[in-house]
């Protein structure tokens, strides 16, 4: 036993950037990629750490002096750095087991659609990285792989379930048939319930508002190095910085924030052949079934409302950033709320207006759930090796997504009395958002049918 | 070489999976060309140095340079059309 272990722990000990790889090369090969192919994918996945490292590194770098000089002139503690979802997904994948959520993920999705609980065939492989981070946050609160495991695999069915319901409103949106959106970003939704009920009782609110203008005005803020600079440059004026270093700062966060996506996409180049390999695979098996398509969350992309509630969500998250009492986190790379805006986009069925209040009403959620992952987020990061974090720096993401059901379930996996009651409640809460959408696509159905008759 | 751009709301996933479908297509059919994943939030941008553009969504806005059907390459669905219209797009 304890020479395995050492062997194991001698793999591990090579860093997430080597082992990881060969994990990559090892499951490749079981796949049946030609050798040749999963050796090039393993190293380009080397390649995504050691440079999703170098970036984290240089924006931590960055942004720590600043942020601990905006305490020492203003008593602002914003000490936790936002490294956004590229960050997080480097931190799953550093994760020993994270490559069995792709057979843990075919099995629940198989096991559904034969027992026609689902029509959702989820190819979007690539998302199991959130299956993936779930586990990574259970296993750093309670310890317990089995558990990590499990609330996975519940969301796993979660999101199909999820998937199927909102099938008809996504295609209301993107006009596109026969597909969905599997990403679990969509549980945001169901914490979203009761408040969108309550703005749906105003009728006021029920105004149409010209997104598209809006979007061509403001969609230049949306830009990443747009974004990072205007970030980075009010970072260092609070600090108290000279023009010099504030211009210098600003260009170090755009810098940060373009480079984030280049490089994560190496992630992807990585993942991609092994990914489709198992689309395919999954395609095949259940060819002769209607199904609905779920793939990623882009789809949705189009949607002039949704880039409208992102951006103009960028100042409201920054300013409960500020004031809100126990807050530490610093939005940075993730401050585009997609966690939040789609989610919103698809219960409000595209009401701009109501998704901007459901932003104001739960971004301060957003905020604190981050702030309570961040010594756990930043522990995983030391403990893979995938990034390294000095001391005194912590990193967490201020738009973690679907944060109620990842802190509700954390808290009851550590056996948390009110964690397990928050668990049923919102079990409870699922069912109604389940029921209200199924609602909603009967009623689209009968306008179809009443349309195509007349 | 000509230059087609892929774009999703990162630039990071969806885009990348589509990239690397048609580079596979394209190198299958002998064609070359430059092939990248775009973050939509800079279209505007990267549509003024490219030739072909893949949606991934149903866009309200017309560009200049033609503009194929992403969701096939991610389906399967329609994607031998697509697939023709971009060869003979690159050709």
């Amino acid at each position: 036993m304890d020479v395995i272990q050492s062997f194991f722990q001698y793999i591990l000990d090579f860093g997430a950037a080597v082992f990881v790889p060969l994990l990559m090369i090892i499951v490749g090969v079981i796949a049946r990629m030609k050798f040749r192919e999963a050796l090039s994918s393993g190293i380009i996945l080397g390649v995504a750490f050691i440079g999703m490292g170098i970036v984290i590194g240089f924006m931590l770098d960055a942004l720590t002096p600043a942020a601990q000089s905006l305490v020492e002139k203003t008593g602002i503690q914003l000490n936790i750095i936002d490294g956004g979802w590229t960050s997080m997904a480097t931190l799953a994948w550093a994760w020993p087991l994270a490559f069995l959520m792709f057979p843990l993920q075919m099995l629940v999705n198989a096991i559904l659609l034969v027992l026609n609980k689902t029509k959702t065939l989820n190819v979007d492989l690539w998302n199991v990285w959130g299956k993936i981070l779930t586990a990574v946050l259970i296993i750093g609160v309670s310890g317990s792989i089995v558990l990590a495991f499990i609330v996975a695999a519940i969301q796993m069915v979660v999101e199909l379930l999820l998937a199927d319901v909102n099938q008809k409103q996504i295609e209301k949106i993107t006009g596109i048939p026969g597909i969905t959106c599997s990403h679990s970003m969509m549980i945001f939704a169901v914490f979203l319930l009761p408040f969108n009920w309550l703005l749906s009782k105003i009728p006021f609110l029920d105004k149409h508002v010209d997104a598209d203008t809006l979007k061509d005005k403001l969609g230049i803020f949306a830009e990443n190095h747009v974004m990072g600079f205007i970030i980075g440059g009010l970072l260092g004026i609070f600090a108290g910085y000279s023009l010099q270093d504030i211009l210098m700062l600003a260009v170090q966060a755009a810098a940060a924030l373009t480079l984030f996506p280049m490089v994560a996409k190496l992630f992807m180049q990585a993942l991609s052949p092994l990914s489709e390999a198992i689309s395919d695979f999954m395609k095949r098996k259940f060819e002769n079934r209607e199904l609905f398509i779920g793939l990623d969350w882009p789809i949705l992309a189009g949607s002039n409302e949704a880039w409208v509630a992102m951006i103009l969500m960028v100042p409201v998250t920054l300013i409960y950033a500020i004031i809100l009492p126990g807050n530490n986190i610093l939005p940075f790379a993730g401050i585009i709320n997609i966690s939040l805006a789609v989610p919103a986009l698809i219960i409000t069925g595209g009401n701009l207006l109501r998704m901007l209040l459901l932003g104001v009403i739960t971004t301060p959620i957003f905020l604190y759930v981050a702030t309570g992952f961040a010594s756990t987020i930043t522990k995983l990061a030391n403990d893979t090796g995938a990034v390294t974090v000095q001391d005194g720096q912590l990193i967490s993401w201020s738009t973690l997504e679907y944060p109620v059901f990842r802190y509700i379930f954390a808290s009851a996996s550590e056996g948390n009395i009110i964690g397990i009651i928050m668990v049923a409640v919102w079990l409870a809460l699922f069912v109604a958002y389940y029921k209200m959408m199924k609602k909603r696509t009967e009623k689209f159905e009968k306008e179809e049918e009443q349309n195509s008759a007349a | 070489m000509k230059k087609v751009i892929v774009a999703c709301g990162s630039g990071v996933a969806t885009s990348q999976t589509v990239v690397s479908k048609v580079k596979k297509i394209l190198e299958k059919n002998g064609v070359r060309a430059n092939v990248e994943a775009v973050d939509i939030k800079s279209l505007d941008l990267h549509v003024k140095s490219s030739d072909v553009y893949i949606a991934i969504t149903k866009a309200k806005k017309q560009y200049d340079i033609p503009t194929l059907n992403g969701i096939a390459f991610l389906t399967g669905m329609g994607l031998q059309e697509e697939t023709e219209k971009l060869i003979s797009l690159l050709k």
